[in-house]
C-alpha cells in the first residue's frame, strides 16, 4: 500500500538516509525504532511530503509518486501526526480539523457552522474524543490535541478514495499512561480503515501495538521482524549494533577528573519539566545526561545557562550562589553553551569567523583605540590552525562553512571566552563522521585542561563513551547515577532500563 | 505560534470560567463611563452620547479596516494616505458630477480609490515578500502625495452636495453616518466570523506556516485583506468629507495612531490571531469616550496626545505580556 | 510571486554608491550650471540635517527595529533650544541634546522592558513627545530672537565659505562611524540584527544594547532638531515631521537592510546624499513637491525590495 524504495536523503554532505526501504500493508501497524540520528524522523518526513528524497522512490498502491508538499501526501491519503503540535491554537477544534478544506461547508457565501460542527463531531467520534468542536484548540490538553490531530488525519477518509496511511511520530512521549492506553485502543479500533507507522523510543510500547517492526541505525534499515518474535532487549541490540568502539571515543584519554567542584546543584526543579535534580560537577569531568524526549534533560541545561529561571532549588559556583537571570550572567560566571540549534543559536551566520569567535569575549578583539579587525582576523587564523577548521579565509561568513567546521568555530568562541564550564547540547548533530571524531578529541583536550563539561549527546553510545559519569533522567527525575570510567563503561541495555 | 507543550486545561472554578481577560476592554469602558459620569459635567446626557456616537463613526470604520490586517499579524500604516486620496477623489467627483448622482459617484470613487491603494499594498507585500509596515509606510506617503497633487494643496468644498446628507440627515437622533458605520461594522463582523476568508485571517495570524501547508490560499487572502481595508478607509473618507463639508489631503491627519490604538486597546492583538471587529469597536468607543471626557474636563490638546500615547503603550504591554517568549522586533 | 533578482553581496555593498555617482553625473549633464562647487556646498548643507536624523535612525534599523518617533524628538529639541537660548545661553544645546537622549532611552525601555514591538513603542513615545512639544511651545513656532542668533553660529555660520552645518554633520558622521566600527556596541548591534538568538546565547546583554541604540537615535535626532532650528531660526513643533520618510529612505537606499544586520552610518551618508541629489534633480526638472513625495514612496518600496535579504525572511508579516 505504501512502499519506500531505496530512499536516500542528504543535507549538504551529511547523509541522513542511505538507501532505506520499507513497506506498509493494509490494516497493519508498523513500528519504526532507532536511536536519535538514526534517520527515523527523516524517513517520516519523506513519506509525509515535508521533504523530498535525494534518491530512491515512493510507491503508493503500486504507483510511483512525488510528494512535493504535505498537501500532495494528503491527497494520496498519507497524513502525519507530528511530535510538535501542529494545530493553530487560536482557532476552534472544528476549524483546525478542516483547515484549508472548508470549501464544502459554504452555503451562499457563508460558512454553515452547524454542518461543520456536525462533521467535526463525526470525526472526533472516530477517535473517541468528547470535546466541544467550538472550543479553541489552545485550551485543550496535550493529549486531547493529539487526538484532534489524529482525527484530522482520519478526516482524509472523506476526501480520498484509498485506505489511509497515518504516521505517528513519538505520539506517547508526553502522555500519561491512561492516555497512552486510550491512544492504543483507538489505533487498534481504526485498523480497518487505516494503516499506521508508529515511531517511538519506547520499545515495549512499540512491540505492544505493532504487527511488524523496522529497526534503523545510522541512516540504514538494519532489521525487520514480526513484533511477536521480538523483545525490547533484542530490539535495542539491533539499534545499537556493534559493541562500543572504545577508541572511537578516545577512551584511553579519559583521565580522572579533579577534586574541585565546578558547579553544585541542589534540588533544582522546573514545573512541568523536571524536579529535585541534584549533582556536583567537577573540573575536568564530563558528566553525561542520558534520557529520551520528555526526560527533562534539555530543559535542565537551558536553565543552567540562564535561558529560564528554575522554580525551586539552588546552584553554586566556586562557593557563591549562581542564579543567572540571563545567558549573559551565565557567561559572566564562566559558563559556555554549545547549542543544538547551531544555525540559529550557535553562530551569527552572516558574520565571519573572527566576529563569531570574539562574540562571547569582545575584549579579545579590542586594541587601545577600539575594535581591531586585524586582531580579530589574527585570532581567527590562530583557531583555524589549532582546530583544523576548513575555511577559505578568516573573513568567510560562517554560513558557508560545513556543519563540522561551524561547530569548531563555536568551540573556538567558548575557548576564547575562557569558559571553565561548558554545556554541550547535541554537539555532533548534523556533522559528518570525520568532524565528529575531531569534536571528541576537543572534548578530551578540554577535560585535560580542567574544563568541566555537561553533555547531552545525540546517542546513548556517545554519552557512555565520552562521560566520566552519567545521570539518567526519566520523566523529569534522575532515575540513576552511573559511573562510566575508562575500561569499565556500563552496558547500554543497562542504561536504557533507567531511561524508559 | 506553537502551543506550550504539556499544558492541560485546568479544571475551571466558577469564577475562573468568566473570561476576564476577554472582557477587560468592556470593563474598562464601563469603568471609564462611570468615572466620567461622576466627574465630568454633561457627560451622561443623550446629547453627549449622540456626540460620542457621531465622533466615533469615522474612526470605527477606519479601525475595522486596520483590524482586518492586524488579525493576520500585519500592520497597515497607510490609513492616512489612503483616506486622503480617497477623500480628494470623492470631493472632486462630487463637484464634477451634477445633481444627486454626484454624491453616489463621489462615494463610489472614494471606495474604489481606497480599495485600489489597499490592493496595491497587498500585492507589493505578497509579491516582494517585504514586511507590511514598510510597504504600507511607503503607500502612506504615496497616497498623501497623490492627494496633494490632485488637489494642488488646497481643498474642495462639497457644501452643497447631497453627500452631506450623510452627516446632516438624522435617523433616531443620530446622523446617517453613524448608521452607515454600524452597518459596516456588522458586515465586517459577518465576514470575519462566517466566511472562509475571515477564518483564514485568524489562521494566518495564529499559524501562517501551518495554514500554508494545509492549503489555505494565504497570498490571495492577504491581498484581499489589504484591499478590503482600503475599502474601509475609502468609506471613512466619504463619511469624513460629509462631516466636514470638504475634501482635502489633511483629512486623515492623526488618524493612524487613533485607529491602531483603538484596535489594541479593544483587545485585537498586534501579533495576530486574536480579537476582531467587535473588539476593535469597543476600543474605538473607549478612545472616543476618553477624548470626549478630556474635552469636557478641559484637558489641553497636547496632553490628550500624550495620554493617547500612554494608553496605547499600556494596552500593548498588558496584552502582550502573556504571549510568551517570542522575539520582539 | 515576483522573482526579483537579489544582487550578490559585493554588488549590493557598492550599488548605492554607484547609484549616487550615476545620479550626480546624470544631473551634471542635464543641468550644466549645477556642476559647480557652490552647488555642491549647498547640496551638502541641505543634506546635513537629513543625514544626522537618518544616521541616528540607522542605529536602530541595524538592530532590525524601527524608530518612528525621531521626528518628534527632533521637533522637541528645536523647541527646547529656542525656548532656552534666551535664558540659558549655550547651555540650551546640551539641554536639548539631553532631552533627545532621554526620549530615546524611554522608547528603548518601553520596547525592551515591556516587550512592545518597536514601531508601536516608538509611535507611542513619539506621540507623548509630540504632546510635550505642543505644550512647551503652545502649539506654535518659537522664534529665536536676534540677540541669540549669534549663539547659533557654530551650526548656522560659515568659515572661509564652508558652512558649519556641514562640519557638524561630518562630526556626527565621525562619531557614528566610531561607535559602529570601534566599539563593542557597534559589533553587537550588527550581531543582534543578524541573529538575536545567537547573540543572546553568546552572553551579550542584548537588552542593554538595544536601549542604547534607541538612546543614540534620540540624541542624533535632537542634534538634527537643533540644526533645523538654527537654519529656520525658530523651533517648530512640527518642523521635522516632513523628514521621517526621507530619513528612512536615506537609510534603506544607502544599503542598510530593513531586516537589520548590515549597514550603518557610512552607507546612510551615501543614502542621504542620494536622496538629496534626487530631490535637487527633481526640483530642477520641474517635478513638483507633491509628486516628489509620491516618488519617494516608490523609491522606498523598491529599495526595501532590493535590500531585504529574502533568504532570512521566512514569514513576512
Amino acid at each position: 500500500m505504501l512502499i519506500g524504495e531505496n530512499l536516500r536523503k542528504s543535507y549538504g554532505n551529511v547523509e541522513a538516509l542511505r538507501g532505506v526501504s520499507l513497506e506498509v500493508r493494509p490494516g497493519e501497524v508498523v513500528g519504526l525504532v532507532g536511536e536519535n540520528g538514526a534517520g527515523k524522523s527523516t524517513l517520516m518526513r519523506l513519506l509525509a511530503g515535508t521533504q523530498r528524497p535525494t534518491g530512491g522512490r515512493i510507491l503508493r498502491d503500486g504507483q510511483p509518486v512525488t510528494l512535493a508538499s504535505p498537501r500532495d501526501a494528503n491527497a494520496l491519503g498519507i497524513a502525519m501526526v507530528f511530535q510538535e503540535q501542529s494545530l493553530i491554537p487560536n482557532l476552534s477544534v472544528a476549524e483546525n480539523l478542516f483547515l484549508g478544506q472548508d470549501r464544502g461547508f459554504v452555503r451562499s457565501g457563508l460558512i454553515d457552522r452547524r454542518a461543520m460542527r456536525e462533521a467535526a463531531l463525526r470525526h472526533l467520534a472516530k477517535v473517541g474524543l468528547d470535546v466541544n468542536p467550538g472550543r479553541r484548540a489552545g485550551e485543550l490538553s496535550f493529549a486531547q490535541r493529539q487526538m484532534v490531530e489524529l482525527a484530522k488525519a482520519l478526516a482524509l477518509e472523506d476526501r480520498v478514495e484509498r485506505d489511509l496511511v497515518i504516521l505517528l511520530d513519538e505520539p506517547t512521549s508526553v502522555l500519561e499512561q491512561a492516555e497512552i492506553d486510550l491512544l492504543f485502543a483507538r489505533v487498534r479500533a481504526l485498523r480497518s480503515r487505516a494503516s499506521f507507522i508508529f515511531v517511538s523510543h519506547r520499545l515495549d510500547e512499540v512491540l505492544a501495538i505493532s504487527d511488524r517492526v523496522y529497526v534503523m541505525r545510522d541512516g540504514a534499515m538494519v532489521a525487520e521482524a514480526q513484533a511477536s518474535e521480538m523483545t525490547p532487549t533484542e530490539l535495542h541490540r539491533m539499534m545499537v549494533g556493534r559493541g562500543v568502539r572504545t577508541e572511537y571515543y578516545l577512551e584511553s584519554r579519559q583521565a580522572p577528573p579533579r577534586e574541585e567542584v565546578a558547579l553544585s546543584v541542589r534540588g533544582l526543579g522546573k514545573r512541568k519539566a523536571f524536579q529535585d535534580v541534584s549533582f556536583d560537577l567537577h573540573q575536568g569531568e564530563v558528566l553525561g545526561l542520558a534520557g529520551v524526549i520528555g526526560s527533562g534533560r534539555e530543559d535542565l541545561i537551558r536553565i543552567l545557562f540562564g535561558f529560564e529561571r528554575p522554580d525551586a532549588g539552588r546552584m553554586d559556583i566556586g562557593g557563591r550562589v549562581y542564579a543567572p537571570r540571563s545567558p549573559a550572567e551565565a557567561v559572566a560566571r564562566g559558563l559556555g553553551f554549545v547549542p543544538s540549534e547551531r544555525r540559529t543559536e550557535g553562530l551569527v551566520m552572516t558574520l565571519p569567523l573572527g566576529a563569531n569567535i570574539t562574540l562571547a569575549r569582545i575584549r579579545a578583539a579590542m586594541a587601545p583605540w577600539g575594535l581591531s579587525r586585524r586582531r580579530e582576523r589574527a585570532l581567527a587564523r590562530e583557531w583555524i590552525d589549532r582546530l583544523a577548521i576548513r575555511a577559505p579565509s578568516p573573513d568567510t561568513p560562517c554560513r558557508h562553512l560545513s556543519g563540522g567546521n561551524q561547530q569548531k568555530v563555536v568551540l573556538a568562541k567558548w575557548r576564547t571566552a575562557g569558559s571553565r564550564l561548558l554545556i554541550l547540547d547535541h554537539p555532533t548533530r548534523g556533522i559528518d563522521v570525520g568532524a565528529k571524531e575531531e569534536v571528541f578529541r576537543l572534548v578530551r583536550d578540554l577535560s585535560d585542561e580542567g574544563v568541566a563539561i555537561l553533555l547531552v549527546a545525540d546517542t546513548l553510545e556517545e554519552t557512555i563513551g565520552l562521560s566520566h559519569r552519567m545521570l539518567v533522567m526519566r520523566d523529569g527525575v534522575v532515575s540513576a547515577e552511573l559511573p562510566a570510567p575508562a575500561g569499565g563503561k556500563p552496558d547500554q541495555v543497562r542504561v536504557v532500563e533507567h531511561m524508559v | 505560534m506553537t502551543a506550550a507543550a504539556g499544558e492541560s486545561a485546568a479544571p475551571p472554578g466558577r469564577l475562573a470560567r468568566v473570561p476576564w481577560r476577554a472582557m477587560a476592554p468592556l470593563l474598562v469602558l464601563a469603568g471609564l463611563c462611570l468615572v466620567l459620569g461622576l466627574v465630568a459635567p454633561n457627560f451622561a446626557t443623550t446629547g453627549n452620547f449622540g456626540r460620542i456616537a457621531t465622533s466615533a463613526a469615522v474612526p470605527a470604520v477606519l479601525t475595522i479596516g486596520a483590524t482586518l490586517v492586524i488579525l493576520m499579524g500585519g500592520i497597515d500604516l497607510s490609513i492616512e494616505g489612503a483616506m486622503a486620496v480617497a477623500a480628494v477623489a470623492a470631493a472632486l467627483v462630487v463637484v464634477a458630477v451634477p445633481g444627486p448622482w454626484g454624491a453616489v459617484a463621489g462615494a463610489a470613487a472614494a471606495l474604489a480609490t481606497g480599495a485600489a491603494l489597499g490592493a496595491t499594498s497587498g500585492l507589493l507585500h505578497v509579491g516582494l515578500r517585504a514586511p507590511s509596515f514598510m510597504i504600507t509606510l511607503g503607500m502612506w506617503f504615496i497616497g498623501l502625495g497623490l492627494a496633494i497633487w490632485l488637489v494642488g494643496g488646497g481643498t474642495v468644498s462639497v457644501r452643497d452636495s447631497e453627500l452631506r446628507s450623510l452627516a446632516l440627515v438624522r435617523i433616531g437622533g443620530l446622523p446617517l453616518s453613524v448608521w452607515v458605520a454600524l452597518g459596516a461594522v456588522l458586515l465586517a463582523w459577518v465576514v470575519q466570523s462566517r466566511t472562509r476568508f475571515g477564518r483564514a485571517l485568524y489562521a494566518i495570524g495564529g499559524g501562517e506556516d501551518l495554514a500554508v501547508q494545509s492549503g489555505v490560499p494565504v497570498g490571495r487572502v492577504k491581498i484581499m485583506a489589504f484591499a478590503l481595508a482600503g475599502l474601509c478607509y475609502g468609506l471613512g473618507a466619504v463619511l469624513a468629507v460629509a462631516q466636514l463639508g470638504q475634501g482635502n489631503a489633511e483629512i486623515g491627519e492623526g488618524r493612524l495612531f487613533a485607529a491602531v490604538s483603538a484596535a489594541v486597546v479593544g483587545g485585537t492583538s498586534l501579533l495576530g490571531g486574536h480579537g476582531g471587529v467587535l473588539h476593535s469597536l469597543v476600543g474605538v468607543i473607549i478612545v472616543v469616550v476618553l477624548s470626549n471626557g478630556m474635552i469636557l474636563l478641559g484637558v489641553p490638546p497636547y496632553l490628550q496626545q500624550a495620554v493617547q500615547g500612554l494608553l496605547i503603550i499600556i494596552a500593548v504591554a498588558v496584552s502582550l505580556d502573556r504571549r510568551g517568549q517570542g522575539l520582539v522586533k | 510571486m515576483i522573482a526579483l533578482p537579489a544582487p550578490g553581496p559585493r554588488l549590493r555593498a557598492v550599488l548605492p554608491l554607484l547609484v549616487l555617482l550615476g545620479l550626480i553625473v546624470a544631473l551634471a549633464v542635464a543641468v550644466p550650471n549645477l556642476a559647480s562647487p557652490a552647488t555642491l556646498l549647498l547640496l551638502l548643507a541641505d543634506t546635513a540635517t537629513l543625514f544626522v536624523l537618518a544616521a541616528g535612525l540607522s542605529f536602530v534599523i541595524v538592530l532590525g527595529s524601527i524608530d518612528l518617533g525621531v521626528p518628534a524628538t527632533a521637533s522637541l529639541a528645536g523647541v527646547v533650544t529656542a525656548l532656552l537660548l534666551p535664558g540659558w545661553g549655550t547651555w540650551a544645546f546640551p539641554a536639548a541634546l539631553g532631552m533627545g537622549l532621554l526620549m530615546g532611552t524611554v522608547t528603548g525601555l518601553v520596547h525592551v522592558g515591556l516587550r512592545v514591538p518597536s514601531f508601536i513603542a516608538s509611535l507611542a513615545a513619539g506621540g507623548v513627545t509630540g504632546g510635550l512639544t505642543l505644550w512647551l511651545s503652545d502649539a506654535q513656532a518659537v522664534t529665536i530672537g536676534q540677540q541669540d542668533r549669534a549663539r547659533l553660529d557654530w551650526v548656522a555660520g560659515e568659515t572661509v565659505g564652508l558652512p558649519h552645518i556641514v562640519g557638524v554633520a561630518m562630526a556626527a558622521l565621525l562619531l557614528g562611524w566610531g561607535l559602529q566600527r570601534l566599539t563593542p556596541f557597534g559589533r553587537f548591534s550588527l550581531a543582534i540584527g543578524a541573529s538575536e538568538a545567537a547573540t543572546t546565547a553568546s552572553g551579550v546583554r542584548v537588552g542593554r544594547h538595544k536601549v542604547l541604540a534607541f538612546a543614540l537615535a534620540g540624541l542624533f535626532a535632537a542634534l538634527a532638531g537643533i540644526m533645523l532650528a538654527a537654519r529656520l531660526t525658530s523651533g517648530s513643533p512640527t518642523g521635522a515631521s516632513q523628514l521621517l520618510l526621507p530619513a528612512i529612505a536615506a537609510v534603506i537606499v544607502g544599503g542598510t537592510a530593513i531586516t537589520g544586520g548590515t549597514g550603518g552610518v557610512v552607507p546612510t551618508a551615501v543614502g542621504a546624499l542620494t536622496v538629496s541629489v534626487a530631490r535637487l534633480g527633481m526640483t530642477f526638472l520641474g517635478v513638483d513637491a507633491f509628486a516628489q513625495q509620491i516618488l519617494f514612496g516608490v523609491i522606498l518600496v523598491s529599495a526595501v525590495a532590493i535590500t531585504t535579504d529574502r533568504a532570512s525572511v521566512v514569514a513576512t508579516k
